[in-house]
This record gives structure tokens, C-alpha cells and sequence, in this order.
């Protein structure tokens, strides 16, 4: 067993006493093999000294258990690091963001406390996830569908907190967006109920989000600021029907207008399924729909277009509703593009039929899946899988010449520093007015190859933020290097984090270093960095 | 505290001809190579890495082609929530990756594997926490 850093081997026993005592002793892990577990798979330091190791994992069952966990840590400065289901792999998975943290798996903790079908809602624990979920919803016959993301084994509560997405309609894709209360533990162990939940007695929780005075909730967003041990999300009631259709646009100059005018629609609540922007004329001849190449000059791409007769630019539209509102939602948006031609995908009836079970994307329909595993496996296309990936993945603006702009200079980037891309998404909007580029880069289990790969992302992150392009999310190798670049007057940002940081855990237990925040103790010994 | 060895007391002694193992199929990998006496409760074979014999057993056999989505939620995962079960698998090890980290969640393990031909490999699966033990 190892020692968390800065502490003596007689303190961290102390602490482990106080837990077992708390959790029982077979929920309290300290071996070599039981802490292996909570490595991260897709570390990118992996058998590295910097490598972010678990000195020890507890499994509570109960928020009090939590409550008591926390006290013996905050009392004896034991760094405690929770995680939902730690299925997070390619943003850090189980792995503390600090070494020699404690793990506090949360994954026993998997109650479905409540679903309230007349209010489309639920609340749950952090162990629960979307798999569980889907599975309670449909041994009760409910109506109400999950958004989930792809794959779909992680918690709702984590994926959530992390910033998560999906692919089904507005809110409901967002998933932070789409809780309404929450219930954390806090570093001394005292317990917060956000919103309506703070008023007993109140049977609002769910339905209204802010409460009384400042909103508290966004605190909790990829935070080191407690233990969130319930969250209630809203759900979508199941529509009647889903449709898809594609407007194609023939020119290069075509782009900026599409993209302005489909978010006016989305806006506008014309459409709420998730857009998508591809180009037929890049992708042509069965080329993966998710690596966008580099973009041609518009010379060039023009005239690849007019010698295939394929559109320069498509954009997919979703909508989930009644049949006859889709009908004419979709005959209005047609009206927004005269000079466009349009391709009709699919009208799915609900609920899904046997039948079209087997050829739906199934995270469209919330119906969570493992497929995408299969799809990364060894085979004659794929001779040389990785170890696994990271994603990189930053917020460009959303406009047509944004678009154009970050994919050729990402692309061009990533070949000068020699940075293998897995996938280069086109342009996700998964939140709502915003576009986000999703890279997967391959790390592998060999030191030399992910030191090389560190430093030239670092330097990518750099190159990006020089263009006004910041990660939303990233792996803990880089929590850091991103957090730097919110850099507007002297780091505010950072510097305002840490000042509630230091207020709400003044003996930084929690989360050490995750998201670039750091307790004062750590910051005074220059942190990791 | 390690949770980690095999948890499967109540049919931990080998019984020879009687397991529910592969026996000497010779175009089938050998189970109790990896598993000495070991019951195993089922086997799950990924046809698209092991489209070879399936193992002659008393114990079920549960072939899938790629997408161990539908075969997990429905037939491993609800007796996961159970104590007890040793599974065994031929799979990539894509899959195998996947169902190591649901099992972990189930308090389970994987406690030996072995690389076979052309990207398969040969697991177990078992019970890795007292709560769980059959």
C-alpha cells in the first residue's frame, strides 16, 4: 500500500481505521491488485512515474457513509477522489488527477430514487447508469426516454458533471443542462441540497432548477468542490415520431449561409434533434462519415463537386415529434433553401418496431449501446488497434468560415507535430449554439510515444487557443495546459476558482488538481505542474 | 484486503470429466488450462474471432457476432447482480476489455486470460468480492 503524498504511513492508517469502520472492511481496498483496478486504462502516462496512481479505493453504500469518509479524510488532509462509475476512458476514466489520492468509487450507490412520469423526471444516484436506467424505465412500461451518450455504460450523474452529451433533442442532449437539483456532500461533510431541493417540504425539485439566490449548481460542473450523491435530470416523454433529411448546398461559398440559417431554425425550435454539417463531395467513395479530411481551398473543392455532381456541403436536420408538425417543420425549413436539394433519410413510428430496433442508431432513440467497441476492434480495415485514445476536443465558433478555418489548421497542426488523429469530427453541436470539434488521439502503452505525444498536444492546445479556440473538456494529462489558456486578465478564472476552493476545502481533499484547480497547500508547493 | 483471487468456494475442487469445461476438442482451446478446477456457469464466444468449434459443455454457450451489447444487458448483466457465476469466453480483446470493466462493477474479475490465434483471447471471468461469493 502506498501513502498519499505529504502524509505519514500512521495518519493514512488512522484514516483507513476510521473508513472501515465507517463502510464496513470489505468495501475498503489497499492492495496493489485492488488498486491496479482504478488505473487508467487510457492513461497517458502509463507505467510512468507521473503515472496517477489510487493509493487506496472505498466503495460506500450510503450518502452517510459518504458523509463519514469525507470527515476522516478532511480531518487527516487525505486527498479523496470520487468517481461515479469511472467509465470515463479518453478523459481520465478511474484514475484520481492527483497521485496517491484516495478513489471513492461510487458505484454502489446505484438507486433509482424516483421517476415522476406526469413530470417527466427522475432522481438518481451517481452509481446509476444509463444501461441501469434504460432498464428501470422499461421494466415499468414508462414512456419516457434517456439521452445517452455513445457508449452508454457510464454514470448519468458523471457523465452529466463532466459535461457530457447525447444525440437526441434539446435540452435533453446536454446533460448538464438537463438536471434540476442536486444533492453533494461537501468537504466537511456537510450536505447541500441546490434549488427547490433546499426548501423542505418542497415537492419542486425537479421542476425548478434555481432555487433562491445564486445558482450553486454550475459549482459542481467538472469540479473539486464536493461529492454529488443524488441529481435528478428531466426526461423526454417518447415522441410519436422521428425524422431526418439532408439539405445539400452545391457550392464551397455555400457554407457560411447554411450554417447560419439552420441555426436560425434551430433557434427558432423548427428542429430539435441534433444537426450534423458533413460534405458529400470530401467523403465520397465510402470514407468514414466521422474523419473529416482538411478542407480544399474553395477552387478546388468546387471543382471536385461539379466533375462528381455530389453537393460541396450537406446538413442533416433531426426532429423528434408528431408526424404532421415534423411534416410541415421540415417543408418550412426546405423553404429556407432555394438554391438547395434535399434528401429524405428516414421517418421512424414510435415506439421502435422490432424491426427498425436492428438499423436505428440506437443512442438516437436513447437506447444506450456497447456497439462502438465492436467497431474499433482488429480487423482487415482496422490490422493495428490502439491502447486506446484521448479526445481533444475544442469549442471553434459556430459559423461556416469557423468551421472551414479550425479544421485546416487543426489538421495542419497535428501534421507538422507528427500527431497521429484517430477521428476528426465534423463540426458537433451536441450543446445547444455551439460547435464543438471532437478529435480521438491514439496513446499507447509505450513511454517514449506518449511523451512525444504530450508535448506536441500541449503545444496543439497552444496553437489553438492563439486562434480563440479553448478545450470544453480534456484528459488529465492536460488539465492543466488547458486551464492556463482561460487566461483573460491574469487568469481570473483560475484565480476565482481557487479562492472558492480554498473557502469550501480549506484542507483540499477533494478532487486535488482536477480541472487545473489546486488547494492553496498544493499551489504554495508550485502544484504539479 | 485482496479481492481479487478466484471467489468461488463452493465448487472450487476439481472434478475431472465432470467440469463444465472444454474437454480435449482438438480444434477447441482447453479451458481447464487456464482454469484449473474451475466450474465455468457459461461461455460466451465471439464468432467473429472464433468461428472454430464451440465448446462441447453442460454449461450454456452464448455466441455473438461483434456487439456484446444485447448479450450482456440480457443474459450476463441480470445474473452479474447475483452471487456466484464463472464465465468464460473466447472474444477480442476489444470485448473482452469491455466486459472487464461491467464486471468490475459487478464486484467480479477477470482472473486468467490467455492470447489465442488471430486476435482471440481465452478468459475468465469470476466472482472477486466476498459479497459476490457463490
Amino acid at each position: 500500500m502506498t501513502t498519499p503524498p505529504g502524509l505519514t504511513a500512521a495518519v493514512f492508517d488512522d484514516a483507513l481505521r476510521e473508513i472501515r469502520a465507517a463502510v464496513g472492511d470489505e468495501w475498503v481496498f489497499t492492495t496493489p491488485a485492488d488498486t491496479a483496478l482504478y488505473r487508467d486504462a487510457y492513461s497517458l502516462f502509463w507505467d510512468e512515474p507521473e503515472e496517477r496512481l489510487a493509493s487506496a479505493a472505498v466503495a460506500p453504500a450510503t450518502v452517510e457513509q459518504v458523509q463519514a469518509v469525507t470527515r476522516a479524510c478532511n480531518a487527516r488532509g487525505v486527498p479523496l477522489y470520487p468517481i461515479s462509475t469511472g467509465r470515463n476512458l479518453g478523459y481520465g476514466g478511474s484514475a484520481p488527477a492527483y497521485s496517491g489520492s484516495v478513489v471513492l468509487d461510487l458505484k454502489r450507490m446505484d438507486r433509482v430514487i424516483e421517476v415522476d412520469e406526469r413530470n417527466g423526471s427522475c432522481i438518481v444516484e451517481p452509481g446509476v447508469s444509463y444501461f441501469d436506467m434504460y432498464r428501470h424505465l422499461q421494466s415499468r412500461g414508462s414512456r419516457l426516454w434517456i439521452d445517452v451518450p455513445d457508449p452508454g455504460w457510464g454514470s448519468m450523474i458523471g457523465n452529466a458533471l463532466d459535461f457530457g452529451g447525447g444525440y437526441t433533442a434539446n435540452p435533453y442532449r446536454n446533460h448538464f443542462e438537463a438536471h434540476c437539483g442536486m444533492e453533494v456532500v461537501l468537504a466537511d461533510g456537510e450536505i447541500l441540497r441546490t434549488g427547490m431541493g433546499a426548501l423542505p417540504g418542497a415537492q419542486t425539485w425537479q421542476q425548478y432548477r434555481y432555487g433562491f439566490g445564486p445558482y450553486l449548481d454550475g459549482l459542481f460542473k467538472q469540479s473539486t468542490l464536493g461529492i454529488t450523491t443524488k441529481m435528478g435530470f428531466w426526461l423526454f416523454p417518447q415522441p410519436e415520431a422521428y425524422f431526418t433529411a439532408s439539405i445539400n448546398l452545391p457550392r464551397y461559398d455555400d457554407l457560411p449561409m447554411l450554417v447560419d440559417t439552420i441555426g436560425e431554425l434551430e433557434n427558432a425550435n423548427i428542429f430539435n434533434g441534433m444537426p450534423g454539417i458533413s460534405s458529400p463531395v470530401l467523403f465520397r467513395g465510402g470514407k468514414n462519415p466521422l474523419d473529416f479530411p482538411e478542407i480544399p481551398e474553395g477552387a478546388e473543392m468546387d471543382r471536385l463537386a461539379r466533375e462528381t455532381g455530389l453537393p460541396c456541403w450537406s446538413a442533416r436536420l433531426t426532429f423528434y415529434g408528431p408526424e404532421q408538425v415534423i411534416r410541415a417543420q421540415w417543408a418550412y425549413a426546405k423553404s429556407r433553401f432555394p438554391t438547395a436539394s434535399f434528401t429524405e433519410h428516414a421517418l421512424v413510428k414510435l415506439p421502435l418496431s422490432p424491426a427498425d430496433m436492428e438499423r436505428i442508431h440506437k443512442p438516437s432513440f436513447g437506447i444506450p449501446s456497447l456497439e462502438m467497441f465492436a467497431m474499433g476492434a482488429r480487423s482487415a480495415h482496422n490490422p493495428n488497434p490502439t491502447d486506446g485514445h484521448f479526445w481533444f476536443s475544442p469549442i471553434i465558433p459556430r459559423t461556416g468560415e469557423g468551421f472551414i478555418a479550425a479544421n485546416r489548421i487543426i489538421r495542419q497542426t497535428c501534421q507538422r507535430l507528427d500527431i497521429p488523429v484517430l477521428l476528426f469530427s465534423p463540426p458537433v453541436s451536441s450543446w445547444w449554439r455551439a460547435f464543438i470539434l471532437v478529435m480521438a488521439i491514439p496513446v499507447h502503452k509505450d513511454p517514449a510515444r506518449n511523451q512525444h505525444l504530450r508535448a506536441a498536444v500541449k503545444e496543439l492546445i497552444r496553437v489553438c487557443a492563439d486562434h480563440g479556440w479553448g478545450e470544453y473538456r480534456t484528459a488529465p494529462a492536460f488539465h492543466d495546459a488547458v486551464m492556463d489558456t482561460y487566461s483573460y486578465n491574469n487568469h481570473i478564472v483560475r484565480r476565482v476558482n481557487e479562492r472558492i476552493k480554498d473557502a469550501l476545502d480549506p484542507n483540499g481533499i477533494l478532487s486535488v488538481g482536477r480541472y487545473g484547480v489546486w488547494p492553496k497547500r498544493l499551489r504554495e508547493q508550485g502544484g504539479r505542474k | 484486503m485482496s479481492h481479487t483471487p478466484l471467489l468461488t468456494h463452493r465448487r472450487a475442487v476439481l472434478k475431472g470429466g465432470a467440469l463444465g469445461l472444454i474437454p480435449a476438442l482438438s480444434s477447441a482451446p482447453a479451458w481447464a488450462a487456464i482454469a484449473p478446477g474451475v466450474l465455468i456457469d457459461a461461455h460466451v464466444i465471439d464468432r467473429r474471432v472464433w468461428p472454430g468449434a464451440l465448446p462441447r459443455s453442460d454449461a450454456p454457450v452464448l455466441p455473438f457476432d461483434g456487439d456484446i451489447t444485447a448479450l450482456w444487458y440480457h443474459r450476463l448483466d441480470p445474473r452479474w447482480r447475483r452471487p456466484g457465476f464463472v464465465l468464460g469466453g473466447i472474444t477480442g480483446a476489444d470485448t473482452l476489455f469491455v466486459l472487464e470493466q461491467l464486471a468490475r462493477t459487478r464486484h467480479r474479475a477477470v482472473v486468467s486470460r490467455r492470447p489465442l490465434s488471430a486476435g482471440a483471447t481465452q478468459w475468465v471471468i469470476a466472482p472477486a468480492h466476498p459479497s459476490i461469493a457463490g
